[in-house]
């Protein structure tokens, strides 16, 4: 009837307006009418007080995040140094990094990290799961798991350094065992597995509580009712976990991502210095040296937002991929 | 009339009192060295002193991120009135935000040694030098006579220093000399101490102009040198992951090695070594090269020289002048003695009086100073190359790269970096 009426447009309601079902029907439309405004004018309010809520946090992903953005690629366009502001040069910083051995370099450092993602991601998810499942001493592991997790890479990479150096504890170990010593952070065979376990090892507690966290969504139970029906361990991880893990498997996939891409100067800083020649070199660590040591503000913008895109494309890229794989 | 006066008098107050404020401010990763503590002190009573109502103060930098905040703070126009840098390719790197020296300083300058590390390329200097910096070796005297060598006769030719090492590698019990690569600067001190010798003073220069590659003979052959000592074992293992400072120079005072690339001011010098290891259980020598340039001596290697660390004035500064007051007080005589006596510096200004220190290596290094100073071939190259040395120099130690390829890198990085009209 209202929408009749709506309909019937406003001359037709005199009309309308004689029988009694009409008249109901007006009253109802003119207390819905009003109902729709308090409506509207709550939704009004409730989009003002969020939007008070939201200014203040986007103001600053404006100002630290969104605008350093844009300067930074307009500084990539240009000649600058730390005391001269250059001249616009156009795309020669980011033809230059294509010519560049050690940003190549970095790359392919880049790609080898990247095959690592699968593991960074499965090894906390099935030490969640067995903790989820009730493994003896599930709290003890829990905290140790996550203890690294809260140590800063710095204090990490000096650690490791002194295991790992060539008198190190560990060397010393294998000599105890008749096996000779291995410069493991000198060598260029070695320096870069070497850097990403230690990477794992300092970040993977942190997974281990994100899947812990999406297995408290898992149904219980689904998981009994697999059980008393004689579904096997493997066979309720692989059909029930797992499957149900999918949103917090992307989520962890994209963050391991962008952490392995833009999160590793500091244990490299300290662990090899990016070396020994270009072998744990990864391009933030080159952005650092074209900015800090070598007074190259405009190529370090450029190669800033080469990584920007890159790491960019691949969190889109897996998110999709992902996104798709949960709608099957 | 009262009111015009008060005016008067008000308006007067704010014009001087940023006169009567000034703060000249100094950016120094040293602040907090105790052995500095007397310099800093007595630089800023002395400028106080000078300049009633205006303060001299000291910012203690971090020493791993000093260039990187302070090419941030210069680019944005907020850096300190008076800049601290190490000599060579950093301090000319920033030479484009800073005052240049010669006009304003003339008399100082005049009474200084050790001013092409802070020279730019168009002959201008940038800062005032207030320490030397050189290479030189120190050695364990005890080592030695464990060794069979005699402690008082240190090498003065290749031949002789090839015997040393040779001589510790069949003891097998320490190594011949420390390596310490991982950041790559032992390399940098390496290229230095074979050039002392092996490349004549028209060299150095075409080194410095970019005219001297890396791909020809003379310092081709001081990168196979590099590969050549590591295949003869002069080194310990695992010289790609050996910090440098300062853990090498600790390594080398609890005996590690029987000889180690060290200093002369600031770290990892004479004072250091004699304090922890006495007096008569350090010596020193300067390195000899495989081959002596034509103008140079056999049996009397040079000491690569040339200035330390040194101050700048910011071109942005508000108190210019005042600024410049500050940095001729820091690079006085009367000041320097307190970093000279406590520290154990060799002073860039020359009229620093020495002569009090009781020290047999300083004694030995002052004479060389005299008579055999050569140019740092290291502090002569650009920022970039260095860089890339760093690299190159890991992978030749390891032999992932040969001496032709990681030339033809580095000359393409030289390239780069001092273009050739």
């Amino acid at each position: 009837m209202e929408q009749i009426g709506e309909r019937l447009g406003a001359p037709c309601f005199s009309k309308l307006s004689d029988l009694p079902m009409a008249r109901s029907s007006l009253t109802e439309t003119a207390v819905a009418s009003r109902t729709r405004k308090r409506s509207h004018r709550s939704r009004r309010a409730e989009a003002i007080v969020a939007v008070l809520f939201l200014v203040p946090a986007l103001l600053l992903v404006l100002m630290f995040r969104i605008i350093p953005l844009f300067w930074g690629f307009g500084i990539s366009l240009t000649s600058a140094t730390a005391t001269d502001p250059g001249e616009f040069i156009g795309a020669a910083n980011y033809l230059r990094a294509l010519d560049d051995p050690n940003f190549r370099s970095s790359m392919v450092n880049a790609g080898a990290i990247l095959l690592a993602v699968p593991f960074f991601v499965t090894i906390p998810m099935i030490l969640a799961i067995l903790i989820d499942q009730g493994v003896p001493g599930r709290g003890f592991f829990r905290s140790v798991y996550f203890f690294p997790a809260v140590l800063s890479s710095v204090i990490i990479g000096s650690i490791f350094s002194i295991v790992l150096g060539f008198n190190g504890s560990l060397n010393g170990a294998l000599k105890m065992l008749g096996i000779p010593g291995v410069d493991w952070l000198g060598r260029s065979s070695t320096a870069l597995p070497v850097t990403l376990i230690i990477q794992s090892w300092s970040t993977f507690g942190m997974g281990v509580l994100i899947f812990l966290a999406g297995l408290s969504t898992v149904p219980r139970e689904m998981v009994e009712a697999a059980r008393l029906e004689g579904a096997k361990m493997w066979q309720i991880w692989w059909h029930i976990i797992i499957p149900e893990l999918r949103p917090i498997i992307e989520f962890s996939t994209v963050i391991t991502t962008i952490g392995l891409l833009t999160s590793m100067f500091g244990l490299i800083y300290v662990l090899t210095g990016g070396g020994p020649g270009t072998s744990t070199t990864v391009p933030e660590y080159l952005i650092w040296t074209a900015q800090g040591r070598l007074n190259q503000p405009a190529y370090a913008a450029a190669l800033s937002m080469i990584l920007f895109a890159v790491t960019g494309i691949l969190a889109w890229l897996q998110i999709r991929m992902l996104s798709r794989n949960a709608n099957l | 009339m009262h009111k015009v006066g008060l005016m008067a008098a008000v308006a007067a107050i704010m014009v001087a009192s940023p006169a009567l404020a000034q703060e000249i401010t100094v950016w120094d990763v040293n602040v907090d060295e105790p052995s500095n503590a007397s310099y800093y002190d007595h630089a800023k009573s002395a400028f106080e002193a000078a300049h009633p109502g205006a303060t001299l103060t000291f910012l203690s930098q971090p020493d791993a991120e000093y260039y990187t905040l302070l090419g941030t703070a210069l680019a944005s126009k907020t850096g300190p009135d008076v800049i601290w840098a190490n000599g060579g390719a950093q301090a000319k790197n920033l030479v484009g935000g800073l005052v240049p020296l010669d006009d304003k300083l003339p008399d100082l300058i005049s009474k200084l040694v050790g001013k092409s590390a802070f020279t730019a390329p168009d002959g201008k200097l940038y800062f005032i030098p207030t320490t030397l910096q050189g290479h030189v070796v120190y050695y364990n005297k005890a080592l030695y006579k464990a060794a069979g060598l005699d402690p008082d006769k240190p090498p003065t030719t290749w031949a002789e220093m090839t015997k040393v090492c040779d001589a510790f590698k069949a003891q097998g019990k320490t190594a011949c000399f420390l390596m310490a690569n991982k950041e790559g600067y032992e390399a940098e001190f390496f290229l230095s101490e074979m050039a002392n010798q092996s490349l004549t003073a028209q060299q150095q220069v075409d080194w410095l102009t970019g005219k001297l590659h890396w791909s020809d003979a003379p310092i081709k052959a001081i990168l196979q040198t590099w590969v050549d000592t590591a295949k003869d074992g002069w080194y310990q293992e695992g010289g790609n992951s050996q910090t440098m400072f300062m853990d090498e120079f600790t390594l080398f005072s609890q005996g590690s090695a029987g000889n180690v690339w060290g200093l002369l001011s600031n770290v990892a010098h004479w004072k250091v070594f004699e304090k922890d290891m006495g007096v008569d259980k350090v010596g020193v020598y300067p390195m000899p090269s495989p081959t002596v340039a034509a103008d140079q001596h056999q049996g009397a290697p040079g000491v690569p020289l040339d200035g330390g660390v040194g101050y700048g004035v910011n071109k942005d500064s508000p108190n210019v002048d005042l600024a410049l007051d500050a940095v001729k007080t820091l690079a006085s005589p009367e000041v320097l003695t307190y970093l000279v006596n406590d520290a154990g510096i060799v002073p860039a200004n020359t009229l620093v009086n020495t002569s009090g220190i009781d020290s047999p290596g300083l004694k030995r290094i002052m004479g060389w100073l005299a008579t055999s100073a050569v140019p740092t071939t290291h502090a002569n190259s650009s920022a970039a190359e260095l860089d890339e040395w760093h690299r190159q120099s890991q992978l030749l130690l390891n032999g992932d790269t040969t001496v032709d390829a990681a030339a033809a890198a580095l000359d393409k990085v030289q390239a780069q970096a001092k273009p050739q009209k």
